[in-house]
């Protein structure tokens, strides 16, 4: 007897306790108690006075050890005999104490919250500076820039100012100080044990769901839908996806994973899920948290995944795909574990490879591009195509992107061959391709020579537009000697298409350079040859002075007429050019000195010698200077300086 | 395609077409006689059966609560597993769509023109996307009243007396609850339960706080507290004005057009009403304008096509339902929604007009009101992830249909 009227003492002390902090009507009895003065007068209010509020938990404690079982307390067994009176006396100071706690977590939970430093998680000025920087599209410079980037970011990751550019690896940081966060930890422990659990949760999540968008919004992640994203300009989209980038970093490794642990800390040990709930976990609180705006950042990566592919998208959705497959594994670690995240982990890893598809499409649609190129209008002087350029720039940044592009490309493109034209009569001929050893070679690098492969093709048909053969050759030795050199420029490139191919590469153009001297020159040549000069069963000076007056006009006509035409080609790799001066100048040069040596004086004893010897030795030397500058010829100038 | 094969799977040709020469296969049998014309036949009357079963049976199966009742498909129109079936009908569709054109392309039976057409319909698909994720975010939104509501009613439907902590604490969630519905309504653009239920938070729960200045004030931070409503989309996106773009230019074939013609436009007003629909059930912005009927698909004839009529009779039954006056305000016109709300109301009213303590007749109409509320919830519980996972489904498979036609129209290009 004596045990439980105490007991009833002790209940009723707790019940005037919890009362004084009624929510409800704080100012009818806040005004009598010690602590309920004012109209904002919280418990838990972050001074050093914490009296009261452990004097209120452990009111809350004695209500529950004191009074019968709340039927509220959903699922614990039911006591029949509970005297109907005090049971409701105390369900009601339970539910009163219920509500103040759930005011006072709401207010711990945002008067406490700390700044989330933003600006250091995501290193937002050298972002603006990336945005300001114009889009040149230069990928090779992204590139080197994303290298710097790798490079000083792995450095320290402690201390709030460091200087690193971008996460690489989870950083949690406290969101409250860890007082508040014990107080969140007391409140939220009373409100689950009490099966207070749920509006708890709504609670959190009310207040964090907002802190997290706007710490999204903060990291420059918008709101864009699919729709926005289709409609954008790439270029404007590639800036986003720098932006993007850096931004899904800092939120993931950073915002994301900061919350979690805020949600762990406060709820990791309490039972929050009451019977009719089945998939409560203690991360339950932060999926819903953050699930909305892990969805909306993970909604752009999604909106570029379907988008249009072409060529010029390639490198940025590698960058993407490099990006979220970089982040997965701390997506799964953040979110895999409960039943709400995992949606979220699902749908990175589906974009991941959607984005791989993408990249496999794009450079599909590449090569097709390059089979199809349809420009008719041949380039002026034989130089290199802009498609020559683009393709073998194009080919470079694949090198350069080697490490995914091996991953991500499995397949040999000698299935294309034979399954494109199906059905379709009016594709272009397929070229061959036979590889040499299709099990020592990457796939990768079977596409790279498939591309160029391709692009010779495109560049034969190309060649056939010249309506001079010679031109047409020399079209072929620029463009496949550029390609020849690409090659041997990039370690890369030259790494993954072999010495074989390039080999066979400046076999080509030595071949087209052959062909182009073939044709330019041998009607040249053929002037200063002996045959036919002879008059047949002549003594001693059989020689025809008309045919020999003949060949030197027609030789001086032929030369000019090259002179003046060839000066106008254009050989833009200086070596080639001049090697292929040379090589003229070796045929031409003795041919005339003989040709001359052997019949000039049967022209000087003649009347007007120099209507037929109309140039030296020299001159041709100087003349030969002006093939392939790509400019109008000066023969006359040269002449008279000579003369 | 010969990057995107990517499976190890060699160069065998025979991998690579499997999945149409499997489907042709069976088509073959089916369809022996002229190839096209069969197909087309079969298509349409696949088409119109997948939609006639989407018809409700003309008795209103006057259960309440749940999806629970009902049986062999006679779900309760726009009812969560009523959404679900549609879906899947579309999704049927669709499949039936992918192998009639693969079919077409494999007979060489594509000219530019049918490529042009399937084309049209994947840029008219990838419109619903956002639809799609909209009502993603409207599903989660869903679940999240059902958190609160199932708080009050499991309060209330736990065994023992009811006293006034249990009530209050009812009180509580409800009152947070239509804080949501307002919230939610307000940005769905329409007015009707939400401010019903706002001046009735006002009348019910302002009298139970005391101090005009406490009550204000929490009344404020919880409101604003609990307006977590935030859409996935841009702020200026709008249901209504996507609706529009997918069923921009969506015209009826001319007798003459042959072909693709017909499925594509077959195909483009289901997507129409699926997207209509998804629209039309659960909350999304700008949903109230996106409801006026007259942005329901243009109609074809009801002879034209074998599936004309039912898809007629769905969109008249759809346009019925969000004229009805007890849900023309409504936060969505899910059936669940619908008894969410109105067993809500129902709830608070038992409650306000409680004496303390609670007996007899008040009880059981407490306890009664948060049965009901307590049997949507369930519902809910059961039908929504589903649901949610589905709407992804269809999100799926259009992104998947979308991607292929992208690498085949690039291998027939001009």
């Amino acid at each position: 007897m004596d045990g439980s009227t105490a007991a009833a003492a002790e209940l009723e002390a707790a019940e005037r306790v919890v009362m004084r902090w009624d929510s409800t009507a704080s100012a009818s009895y806040g005004g009598g108690g010690g602590g309920g003065g004012g109209d904002e007068q919280m418990l838990f209010d972050g001074g050093g006075d914490r009296v009261e509020a452990e004097r209120f938990l452990r009111a809350v404690d004695d209500l529950r050890r004191l009074a019968p079982p709340s039927p509220a307390t959903v699922g614990s067994p039911r006591r029949t005999s509970s005297a109907s009176g005090g049971g409701g006396a105390a369900s009601n100071a339970v539910q009163v104490a219920m509500a103040r706690l759930e005011d006072e977590f709401r207010h711990v939970l945002t008067s406490r919250a700390l700044d989330l430093e933003i600006e250091a998680l995501a290193d937002l000025t050298s972002l603006s500076m990336c945005s300001d920087r114009t889009n040149s599209a230069d990928v090779a410079e992204e590139a080197a820039a994303a290298a710097a980037d790798e490079d000083d970011s792995v450095s320290s990751s402690v201390g709030r100012r460091s200087s690193y550019r971008s996460l690489r690896s989870i950083r949690e940081i406290d969101l409250l100080p860890a007082d508040a966060i014990s107080d969140l930890h007391a409140i939220a422990s009373r409100m689950a044990a009490a099966g207070y659990g749920r509006e708890c949760v709504q609670v959190y999540a009310s207040v964090r769901k907002p802190a997290v968008d706007s710490a999204l919004r903060r990291l420059g992640v918008e709101k864009l839908s699919i729709g926005d994203v289709q409609r954008l300009e790439w270029e404007v989209l590639e800036a986003k996806i720098r932006r993007w980038i850096r931004a899904a970093r800092a939120a993931v490794r950073g915002v994301f994973a900061s919350e979690r642990r805020l949600c762990f800390l406060i709820f990791h040990d309490l039972p929050l899920s009451s019977s009719t709930i089945t998939t409560a976990t203690h991360d339950a609180p932060f999926a819903e948290a953050v699930k909305g705006a892990a969805l909306q950042l993970f909604g752009f990566a999604e909106a570029i995944s379907i988008g249009r592919r072409s060529p010029e998208k390639l490198f940025k959705i590698i960058d993407l795909h490099d990006a979220i497959a970089d982040l997965l594994p701390d997506v799964s670690d953040i979110f895999a574990a409960s039943k709400a995240g995992e949606s979220i982990y699902v749908q990175a890893a589906e974009i991941r490879s959607r984005l791989a598809d993408a990249v496999r499409g794009i450079l599909s649609e590449f090569e097709n591009a390059v089979l199809r190129d349809p420009s008719k209008t041949p380039v002026p002087g034989g130089t290199i195509h802009p498609l020559t350029r683009y393709v073998m720039n194009y080919s470079s940044l694949i090198s350069d992107y080697k490490t995914t592009l091996s991953e991500l490309i499995v397949s040999r493109p000698s299935a294309c061959s034979r399954i494109a034209p199906e059905g379709n009569e009016n594709a272009p001929s397929f070229p061959d391709l036979d590889l040499a050893d299709p099990d020592s070679q990457l796939p990768l690098a079977a596409h790279l020579i498939w591309i160029i492969v391709v692009l010779e093709h495109n560049l034969e048909s190309k060649a056939s537009l010249y309506k001079d053969a010679a031109l047409s050759h020399l079209f072929v030795m620029n463009n496949v000697h550029y390609i020849a050199h690409k090659i041997k420029d990039s370690p890369e490139l030259r790494g993954l298409i072999g010495d074989e191919y390039l080999k066979q590469l400046t076999g080509k153009f030595r071949l087209a350079a052959t062909r182009y001297q073939r044709t330019a020159w041998l009607k040249i040549l053929n002037c200063l040859r002996d045959e036919g000069l002879h008059v047949s069963g002549g003594f001693s000076s059989g020689v025809s002075k008309s045919a020999l007056r003949e060949r030197f006009k027609s030789f001086n006509a032929a030369f000019e007429e090259a002179h003046r035409v060839q000066s106008a080609w254009y050989v833009p790799d200086t070596q080639l050019r001049e090697e292929l001066r040379i090589s003229i100048a070796e045929k031409l040069l003795p041919a005339y000195r003989s040709f001359l040596g052997r019949f000039r004086h049967h022209i000087e004893n003649g009347r007007h010698p120099e209507l037929y010897i109309k140039y030296s030795v020299e001159d041709l030397e100087t003349s030969v200077t002006d093939f392939f500058e790509g400019c109008p010829p000066s023969l006359h100038n040269r002449r008279r300086s000579h003369g | 395609m010969p990057v995107t094969e990517h499976q190890g799977s060699s160069s065998s040709p025979s991998t690579f077409s499997f999945g149409r020469s499997l489907l042709s296969l069976r088509r073959d049998h089916v369809a022996m006689p002229s190839g096209e014309e069969a197909d087309l036949e079969a298509f349409q009357r696949h088409f119109a059966a997948s939609l006639g079963e989407l018809l409700p049976g003309e008795v209103e199966g006057g259960g309440g609560g749940g999806g629970g009742g009902g049986g062999g498909g006679g779900e309760e129109i726009l009812s969560v597993a009523w959404i679900r079936r549609l879906l899947e009908s579309f999704i049927l569709c669709q499949e039936e769509f992918r192998v009639f054109v693969a079919q077409a392309r494999r007979r060489g039976a594509l000219p530019a023109a049918g490529e042009k057409l399937v084309v049209e319909f994947h840029e008219r698909a990838v419109k619903a996307l956002d639809v799609c994720n909209a009502a993603r975010d409207g599903v989660d939104q869903v679940r999240r009243w059902e958190r609160l509501a199932d708080i009050a009613a499991s309060v209330l439907l736990a065994p023992g007396e009811i006293h006034e902590g249990q009530l209050r604490r009812a009180r509580k969630a409800l009152s947070d609850l239509s804080v949501l519905l307002v919230d939610d309504t307000a940005a769905s653009g329409s007015g009707g339960v939400a401010s019903f239920l706002a001046s009735h938070r006002n009348r019910s729960f302002g009298r139970a706080r005391a101090s005009p200045s406490r009550a204000s004030l929490a009344g404020a931070t919880s409101s604003s507290h609990f307006r977590s409503l935030s859409w996935s989309v841009s702020r200026a996106w709008s249901a209504s004005r996507q609706l529009q773009a997918i069923g921009a230019g969506l015209a009826a074939p001319r007798a003459h057009e042959a072909g693709l013609a017909a499925p594509v436009y077959a195909m483009g007003c289901v997507l129409h009403l699926v997207a209509w629909a998804l629209v039309a059930a659960v909350p999304c912005p700008d949903r109230s304008t996106a409801l006026q009927a007259h942005h329901l698909p243009a109609a074809p004839a009801r002879a034209a096509f074998p599936w004309a009529p039912p898809l007629l009779t769905l969109q008249e039954r759809l346009a019925e339902e969000g004229k009805r006056k007890d849900r023309r305000n409504s936060c969505g016109l899910l059936k669940e929604i619908h008894v969410l709300e109105k067993s809500t109301q129902k709830l608070t009213d038992a409650i306000d007009a409680a004496p303390i303590p609670l007996f007899g007749d008040r009880e059981a109409d407490v306890r009664e009101a948060a049965a009901e509320l307590a049997a949507v919830c369930a519902a809910m519980r059961d039908g929504l992830e589903p649901l949610e996972r589905q709407v992804r489904e269809v999100f799926h498979r259009i992104v998947r249909s979308r991607v292929e036609g992208l690498d085949s129209s690039m291998h027939n290009a001009d």
